[in-house]
């Protein structure tokens, strides 16, 4: 085997290994006592739910970015998107989340739900 | 590596007829439902013809085959938005495969592009990142990483595969 082909394949399994702990990192890392969900529009927060002062499910619209409309849903510590008028859906497939580890997005309207631990609990991963 | 170099109406048929084989795999694969739901996986097949394109004929001839399919896809699927994201990924996975084809030649194209479709998704990411005008969205980039590296192993290998074989046909 070349030289060159040993260092490329080389780099591509150091990536590939990096990303794999760091998934693994944000899983086992990404746990908040005080979950705090912040939705963002365009970079604009619009609402910040403490999660742990959630006492029942509630659901609410939110107007995004270019004239598309979700609809979130939250639970005592959780949050997702329940309805969505986006083309793929993809921000209602990711279901709930309940911790910092990946923050749910609808691309196509800007909206981000990213949750934070309130302080107490910085949150690399979404940082 | 020797790059197929036609003139005028030859070369304009060879791109019309890649771009339309690359929009129509592109859009049938956007038919299917995402295998996993992070914004931003998936394989990508239309970059097939990319890779295709940017080792048989030229780097050049790949990025206007590239810069149509991703502009009518984006027309033709009525998702204006992904036109952003698609630009930014395709431009930096032209830009990381075409020297790296230049170097490791046809024969391993499947080492060049994973490299080139990990590059498609730091791109698309750091489009999101700012359209969104958020870094929090670099928290999907472990799960991008490793989808860019499978999904660009894949076409990769089609690729390879098919520059094998057209490759014998067309010169």
């Amino acid at each position: 085997m070349k030289r060159s082909t040993t260092v490329l394949t080389a780099a591509l399994v150091l990536i590939a290994l990096a990303a794999g702990g760091a998934i693994g990192w944000t899983r086992s890392h990404g746990g908040t006592a005080h979950p705090v969900a912040a939705i963002t529009v365009d970079g604009k927060l619009v609402r910040e739910i403490d999660l742990t002062e959630v006492t029942g499910p509630e659901t609410f619209d939110v107007p995004g970015a270019n004239g598309g409309s979700n609809t979130v849903q939250v639970e005592p510590g959780r949050i997702r998107v329940s309805a969505a008028d986006c083309p793929d859906h993809i921000c209602v497939d990711q279901g709930f989340i309940s911790d910092g580890t990946v923050p749910i997005v609808c691309l196509p309207h800007k909206l981000m739900i990213s949750i934070s631990g309130g302080g107490e609990d910085l949150d690399g991963a979404a940082g | 590596m020797t790059a197929r170099r036609d003139k005028g109406a030859g070369r304009l048929t060879r791109l019309a007829l890649l771009s339309a084989i690359a929009l129509t795999i592109f859009m049938v694969e956007a038919q299917l439902p995402a295998p996993i739901p992070i914004p931003g996986v998936k394989l990508g097949l239309a970059n097939i013809v990319t890779v295709y394109a940017v080792v048989c004929l030229g780097p050049a001839d790949g990025l206007m085959i590239l810069c149509t399919r991703v502009f009518l896809g984006a027309v033709f699927s009525g998702q204006m938005m992904t036109l952003l994201y698609s630009a930014g990924g395709g431009l930096l996975s032209w830009l990381v495969l075409v020297p790296l084809a230049r170097i490791f030649g046809r024969k391993q194209l499947w080492l060049c592009s994973p490299a080139a479709g990990l590059a498609h998704n730091v791109g698309q990411l750091l489009v999101a990142a700012g359209v969104m005008r958020t870094w929090a969205v670099l928290a999907y980039l472990p799960y991008l990483t490793l989808s860019g590296l499978a999904a660009g192993l894949f076409t990769g290998l089609c690729a390879q595969l098919v520059v094998e074989r057209l490759g014998k046909l067309g010169e």
